[in-house]
């Protein structure tokens, strides 16, 4: 029980130095933009404008003190309007939120869906020449960057075939391209580490008992060294969220898919600051809750790692 | 004959021997082609890389002397690969060495502190690690705008929570080693230690670490400058002419194709030489963890 609490105050720890970080990360971003009103109120603001906006936000106040307001109103949830489209930025950013989640769940299906089966049989057996043979093709496609992917699938399917339509989310079909491009940055890295692992798994004792009272190759596979392999690999699909992300970020723009990334790209060019708040704020709440869940999902397949924190 | 054939073989294995497994010798040949790219980029280039003859707009490759075909205004695409890569290899590397100095020191003095500032220094390397620094260096390049020094900056600033984690381990783990409890005991000073058993002793992990990192900034470079954040307008990195290609899709795909062979061909490089040093490290009994 008391391990239990301190796992969960370092938690949340974790929490509060992430949101303070990526908090003052901005407001220094904002100060480093030169005069935050000016950028706030936008170039046709005259000076009466600016001096009521500087009052209202606490610009004419000291620094510090600005500060401490700014986290003030980042604890109540406040990150004032887009300067863009004037919603409140909190609620814009939620409600392009469905998209991006939609997206990252799509890109990780596609990746589960391929990296399982290539990543187990291409460690199962690593001395076979079609192995070798596929494992260098995984090792070339580790360095596709996926946005070049994602231009080249355009070319093929979008320009030159014209099978598919490419932009936006409300067509299924406008679905394939983006999760297939998510998946090919995403997948040979994880096919690499299962392979490594499966590959690591069969030539444990438990292994060679199995092989010796007859099961089958499928069985032993599937049954026995799969399981043993699929930790590191829960590791790493947690540790991948943050590039996935990423990854996600340019994607969106690529393919107009109406998400955070998109919002974020188009929000950084006009410099709208309370859109950009509340979506790094977003995404550190995001990446906290990924990263919790994670560590419950890995203690209910490996009860040994709850064990030795306690 | 016999012997000759043996002299050559013994030739090849000393190489092999030398550089250990051959991902890296194709990887650092391949490397090589492009810094003599990069070196003889004047010798090389058949057109001047910023005019263009409006009279010969999309030539396909091949076609009239151009070797990669012509873009939108009549540009020679070879000359002006040429010229963007020095800009793209410069900056993912000095991006590098940025992230590699801020986040080696950050690393070892983590390790050699204890309580409350390792705790936080941990803290923020672990919370930096799981933040996508993709949409930190999107923010950071729209406020102070684009160029060689915001976006390289940028780029060091965002990533070196990466050195700092596994030099952090590193030094941890060397610091645990025999050898170095014995000269502790023979009196010898902290940084007698650090200079001589921890860095030579990081130097095979970093080295891997350092090549798959210039890997990420050469994408990360060439992604940031496609949405138009990252090089200057104008200057033709991998970025940029995948941006301007984006109207052209239709009439000139060269345009796409040529900078996207370009990143692949340079990332694709650079990772082969990650895995051979490290496939290196793993023969002389060191374990990697990445």
């Amino acid at each position: 029980m008391k391990a239990r609490i301190s796992a969960g105050s370092r938690l949340l720890g974790n929490f509060v130095v992430l949101l303070l970080g990526i908090t003052t990360l901005m407001f220094f971003a904002l100060r480093a933009a030169g005069d935050p009103i000016i950028v706030m109120a936008g170039e046709n603001a005259g000076p009466e404008m600016i001096a009521a906006l500087r009052q209202q936000y606490g610009f004419d106040q000291p620094l510090l003190l600005q500060y401490l307001y700014y986290l003030g109103n980042v604890l109540k949830l406040d990150f004032g309007a887009s300067l863009a489209s004037g919603e409140a930025a909190l609620p814009l950013v939620l409600s392009q939120l469905p998209a991006t989640l939609l997206l990252a769940f799509l890109g990780m299906t596609v990746t589960l869906v391929v990296s399982v089966p290539v990543g187990a049989w291409l460690g199962a057996r690593p001395d076979r020449a079609s192995v070798r043979i596929v494992s260098a093709i995984v090792v070339f496609a580790q360095g596709l960057p996926g946005f070049v992917t994602a231009l080249i699938l355009i070319q093929i399917f979008v320009v030159q075939l014209m099978w598919l339509p490419s932009l936006g989310h409300a067509d299924v079909r406008t679905w394939i391209l983006p999760s297939l491009s998510l998946a090919s940055f995403l997948a040979p890295k994880l096919i690499r580490v299962i392979a490594a692992n499966v590959a690591e798994a069969m030539r444990q004792e438990y292994i060679r008992t199995a092989r010796s009272i007859g099961s089958s190759a499928a069985s032993i596979l599937w049954r026995e060294a799969f399981p043993n392999a699929i930790l590191g690999t829960v590791a790493l699909v947690s540790a991948q969220f943050a590039f996935l992300f990423a990854g996600a970020v340019i994607i969106e723009v690529l393919f107009l898919w109406p998400g955070i990334g998109l919002l974020l790209f188009e929000s950084a060019q006009t410099l709208d600051f309370p859109v950009l708040q509340a979506i790094t704020f977003v995404v550190a709440v995001l990446v906290f809750l990924v990263n919790t869940l994670s560590n419950l999902v890995f203690r209910r397949i490996d009860p040994r790692i709850g064990q030795a924190v306690s | 004959m016999s012997a000759r054939a043996n002299s050559v073989a013994g030739w090849w294995r000393r190489i092999f021997r030398r550089f250990g497994s051959l991902e890296l010798l194709a990887g650092i040949a391949l490397f090589a082609v492009i810094l003599i790219l990069i070196l003889f980029r004047a010798q090389l280039q058949t057109h001047d890389p910023y005019v263009g003859d409006l009279y010969d707009r999309f030539s396909a490759m091949g076609v009239g002397g151009h070797l990669l075909g012509t873009d939108n205004l009549g540009r020679d695409v070879w000359s002006r690969l040429l010229e963007g890569i020095r800009w793209s290899i410069s900056a993912a590397g000095l991006a590098t060495v940025i992230a590699f100095l801020i986040g080696t020191v950050v690393g070892l003095v983590a390790a050699q502190v204890s309580g409350w500032v390792r705790t936080l220094l941990n803290q923020i390397v672990d919370m930096a690690l799981a933040f996508p620094s993709l949409i930190i260096a999107i923010i950071i390049v729209a406020v102070v705008g684009r160029g060689f020094w915001p976006l390289t900056i940028t780029l060091g600033l965002v990533s070196w929570p990466v050195f700092a984690r596994v030099v952090y381990a590193e030094t941890l783990s060397l610091l645990e080693r025999d050898y170095v409890a014995a000269s502790r005991a023979f009196g010898a000073r902290r940084s007698a230690i650090l200079l001589g058993h921890v860095l030579p002793g990081l130097r095979p992990t970093l080295t891997v670490v350092l090549a798959f990192h210039f890997a990420d900034m050469l994408v990360a470079e060439s992604a940031l400058s496609f949405l138009g954040l990252g090089a200057p307008l104008g200057v033709p990195t991998w970025g940029n002419l995948l941006q301007e290609s984006r109207d052209y899709l239709m009439v000139a795909p060269w345009l796409l194709i040529v900078p996207c062979a370009g990143i692949i061909y340079a990332v694709v490089t650079v990772n082969l030489i990650g895995d051979g040093l490290s496939s290196l490290a793993r023969k002389r009994g060191l374990r990697i963890d990445l």
